[in-house]
């Protein structure tokens, strides 16, 4: 047996702003969102870490898990283990195997990545691999319109029956001037260049998707769902249109349009979206998509049932408290 | 000005704070939370297990705290919120425990009210973070 | 065991004086204790002091404040503590004095209170509140002191169907009090209307369920009850007082409808006294919060548990009422300088029994027996003192 995902979870804030808050307060969106998800003042990326791990741990004896990979553009240190925190807030071994993850949108990807190698180097049977994110910009930026907040866990067998994964394909590249932040900056910036933006994201993404079609010898059709990286969604479903992909497999795991872009959490969380739909022997693409720019093509196989998470993504999606720009401002601490 | 709790002092909480570690009494078999040197029910034990508590209860008693009044630590989160409640949890272990609610229910807090335990910050202190747990409603 | 008497009492008023510190309040309630000892006092008789005060002026002192305050007053040389039990502090130096003097080692003791609270910001004023509960827990819950006594009222209104009004009730009762009280921060009379739409503090709590920060200081002077004579034909002897301490944090009690420190005050009280809840012709108790005086009837056995708001429904706790409580105004309305409440409500009670009452129209009529009840906190500590006079 191949190394499985044998259970996960996830979490979306309780606060959502919707698009005609910022309509109303701005005049214009400028992100295609319907509404998205908001952090309270008492959470960030650890919290909502600890409480997508809780659910994925829910079957799960802490104690046998050996890998602890962490993602997120996001830590709320710049500097600081933060793994620590989340092995005493799980009740994980002292001796877990850490690895932290951050940079850009592509770190979910490469802490999954990780963590499926680091499984070889603990005698435990599992690792945890938690991606959260909530990428910030300056209100005053367009940015921020789109920014959202999620996180998910997946629990990672050596030897399991669930998500098998099957493989994986990879794109590095230099495209500089997009969705960047200097250090000791806490927002993104982006130069605005659509057409060199659209450049990197296609030759990026499409190297990496076209690269694991051909890595496992198969073409679109034999796929189930694709999940999108979701930091923009139209030129995910262009690029996905154009490489062979009907609307039917990117539907499922599509989640911006409730969420926002939750940096490198957005694609992991489409793909626990799409589990909640997805039958046994059928297979799913996850793409990410990190600017500068880098892009992740993992390739699945459901190939036994998996637990149903405490909390579905569609009930996290229903359980919100809508709040106005103003709430919303002193939330980003801006006022 | 803060509570004036160190960060080692936090950090000996840590187990408390972050995961709802409590003790078992060795004589009497009840559970303690926060940990007692000598067991608050039998009042002679003084042997413990180590015990996580599942963190579901229900509401005892309930306040919310206008914005106004709260400790300074807990200014930023007041301006944010106006006012935010408190809760006295009866826990299913037996111990009650002390802590906010969050995403309070729109239709009011109640008495006898389920609720679960969720991490979240604190409050912030010399840059630095106390993460700790709250209540939700079930 | 000796018997204890007051012979002297005095305090300043109560309220915010920007130009008073804690040594100027202390030596203003010291002065006027001093006058009202009959046949008067050599100072220099005095053997030992016992101060209570929480946060010594702000932080400002403190290590040794008693010292510091007794050689303001020219008694360097006596022995002097400061005592801190929070808001309960001025009543365990009355307590500790009264141990001193029963003990028999000493015969003149001074037992004080002294508490300047109104020089600090609003931010520090609020630190300050917050360092008397249990810090670790209580505080990191993001509750105040008001938060605690709220989280009480909130379930004895679920448990014993107490409403919002009888809250208010004794906000409007005690105020009333207050009006004709010259030692009282506030002397004006509110309406249940008003009580009732305070801002919000702390629900159920409005800011008129709640009492001030205020500056000020008591003194009292205990003298064995053989040497009493000496200074007065009219002292006021203190029959049985009781001190009792319970777990800190709210959530380590069985109940929370009630403070186990001071039922467990009462009783040893009124074993000492001999006397039953029964005879108490009047009381001070402990109103920090409106439902502190509720919780208090049922503590301190003036009515069954669960019954308390029916004393007030009935006007019994009112002046003219079977059993007055806190004619002087209260920690409500007459103030609450933390350190400096447990000997003011001495001082009351004891112009009270002597028939002193500053205005005759708020005096206690035919009073024997009296009690004054001190807590701690949310009820970390109580005492209870049970006074007698020699008739008016």
């Amino acid at each position: 047996m191949a190394k499985s995902v044998v259970s996960y979870g996830s979490y979306i804030p309780f606060l959502r702003i919707r698009r005609e808050e910022y309509i109303s307060a701005l005049g214009s969106c400028g992100a295609d969102i319907k509404e998205k998800a908001v952090m309270d003042i008492d959470e960030d990326t650890v919290t909502m870490a600890v409480e997508a791990a809780s659910d994925a741990l829910a079957g799960v004896d802490p104690a046998r898990v050996g890998v602890l990979a962490l993602a997120s553009a996001n830590f709320p240190y710049g500097e600081k283990f933060i793994a620590g925190t989340l092995v005493e807030a799980l009740g994980l071994s002292g001796s877990v195997l850490t690895s932290h993850h951050g940079g850009s949108a592509l770190a979910g990807s490469e802490a999954f990545l990780a963590a499926l190698g680091l499984l070889d180097q603990t005698d435990r049977e599992y690792a945890l691999v938690i991606v959260s994110d909530a990428p910030q910009a300056s209100p005053s930026s367009g940015l921020d319109h789109g920014f959202g907040a999620a996180a998910c866990a997946f629990v990672l067998a050596r030897d399991g029956s669930g998500l098998e994964f099957e493989g994986a394909c990879s794109r590095a590249g230099e495209f500089m001037g997009l969705r960047y932040r200097t250090a000791g900056e806490t927002g993104v910036r982006d130069i605005g260049v659509g057409a060199y933006s659209s450049m990197a994201y296609n030759e990026t993404v499409s190297a990496s998707l076209s690269g694991i079609l051909e890595k496992m010898g198969r073409i679109p059709g034999h796929y189930r769902c694709l999940v999108m990286p979701q930091a923009d969604v139209r030129a995910d479903t262009a690029l996905a249109k154009k490489m062979g992909f009907g609307e039917d497999q990117t539907r499922d795991g599509l989640v911006y349009n409730l969420v926002g872009d939750a940096g490198c959490c957005t694609p992991f969380l489409g793909l626990c979206r799409a589990l909640e739909s997805a039958g046994t022997g059928e297979k799913i693409l996850v793409c990410t998509y990190g600017a500068g720019s880098g892009s992740h093509s993992m390739s699945f196989c459901l190939n036994g049932p998996l637990p149903a998470s405490p909390r579905p993504v569609g009930s996290l999606l229903e359980k919100k408290r809508q709040i106005g720009y103003i709430h919303y401002l002193k939330l980003k601490r801006i006022i | 000005m803060g509570a004036h709790i160190s960060i080692p002092m936090y950090r000996r909480t840590v187990p408390q704070r972050y995961r709802l570690a409590g003790q078992r009494c060795t004589a009497c078999g009840r559970v303690n939370f926060p940990p007692k040197a000598v067991c608050r029910y039998c009042r002679t034990g003084t042997g413990f297990d180590s015990v996580r508590l599942s963190g579901r209860g229900t509401v005892y008693s309930y306040t919310v705290i206008a914005g106004g009044g709260a400790p300074p630590e807990f200014s930023e989160e007041a301006r944010c919120k106006g006012s935010y409640p408190v809760v006295l949890v009866e826990l299913e272990e037996g111990p009650r425990i002390i802590a906010q609610l969050v995403d309070p229910p729109e239709e009011g807090i109640t008495v006898g009210m389920k609720v679960e335990a969720v991490f979240r910050r604190i409050y912030e202190e010399e840059g630095v973070i106390r993460y700790g747990f709250k209540f939700r409603p079930v | 065991m000796q018997g204890v008497a007051i012979i002297g009492a005095g305090q300043t008023r109560y309220g915010d004086f920007p130009d008073l510190g804690v040594k100027e309040l202390f030596a203003q309630a010291y002065f006027e204790m001093l006058r009202s000892v009959d046949r008067g006092l050599d100072p220099g008789m005095i053997q030992a002091a016992y101060i209570g005060c929480l946060s010594a002026g702000g932080g400002f002192q403190l290590g040794q404040l008693a010292p510091l305050l007794m050689g303001h007053v020219g008694l360097p040389g006596v022995n002097a503590v400061r005592v801190e039990n929070a808001c309960a502090s001025g009543g365990y130096a009355l307590f500790n004095a009264a141990c001193a003097v029963a003990s028999g080692k000493f015969d003149l003791v001074l037992a004080a209170g002294v508490e300047k609270m109104r020089d600090v910001s609003s931010s520090k004023g609020r630190y300050w509140l917050g360092v008397s509960g249990d810090t670790e827990y209580e505080r990191l819950a993001g509750s105040t002191f008001a938060g605690i006594y709220a989280l009480m009222a909130a379930r004895y209104m679920h448990q014993y169907g107490l409403k919002r009004e009888h809250l208010s009730m004794v906000a409007v009762k005690n105020h009333r009090h207050a009006v004709n009280n010259p030692k009282a921060q506030f002397r004006r009379e509110i309406t249940i209307d008003q009580a009732l739409k305070g801002a919000p503090v702390a629900y159920p709590f409005n800011v008129w369920d709640c009492s001030p920060t205020s500056d000020g200081a008591a003194a009292v002077l205990l003298c064995s009850a053989k040497m009493a004579a000496n200074f007065t034909d009219r002292p006021v002897y203190l029959r049985g007082f009781g001190a009792a301490s319970d777990y800190l944090a709210i959530h380590d009690r069985d109940s929370i409808t009630g403070l186990a420190a001071t039922r467990k005050a009462a009783a040893e009280a009124y074993r000492q006294a001999g006397v039953s809840p029964r005879e108490i012709d009047f009381a001070e108790v402990h109103d920090c919060f409106t439902i502190a005086e509720i919780l208090a009837y049922a503590d301190l056995g003036f009515c069954e548990e669960g019954r308390a708001h029916h004393l007030l429904e009935e006007g019994v706790t009112q002046l003219g009422g079977r059993l007055p409580v806190n004619v002087s105004g209260g920690l409500k309305a007459k103030g609450h300088p933390i350190g400096a409440t447990g000997c003011g409500m001495a001082c009351e009670i004891f112009r009270q029994l002597r028939g002193e009452a500053s205005e005759p129209s708020r005096q206690v009529k035919n009073a024997r027996l009296a009690l004054s009840h001190n807590v701690g906190g949310s009820g970390g500590t109580a005492a209870v003192f049970i006074y007698q006079g020699g008739g008016q």
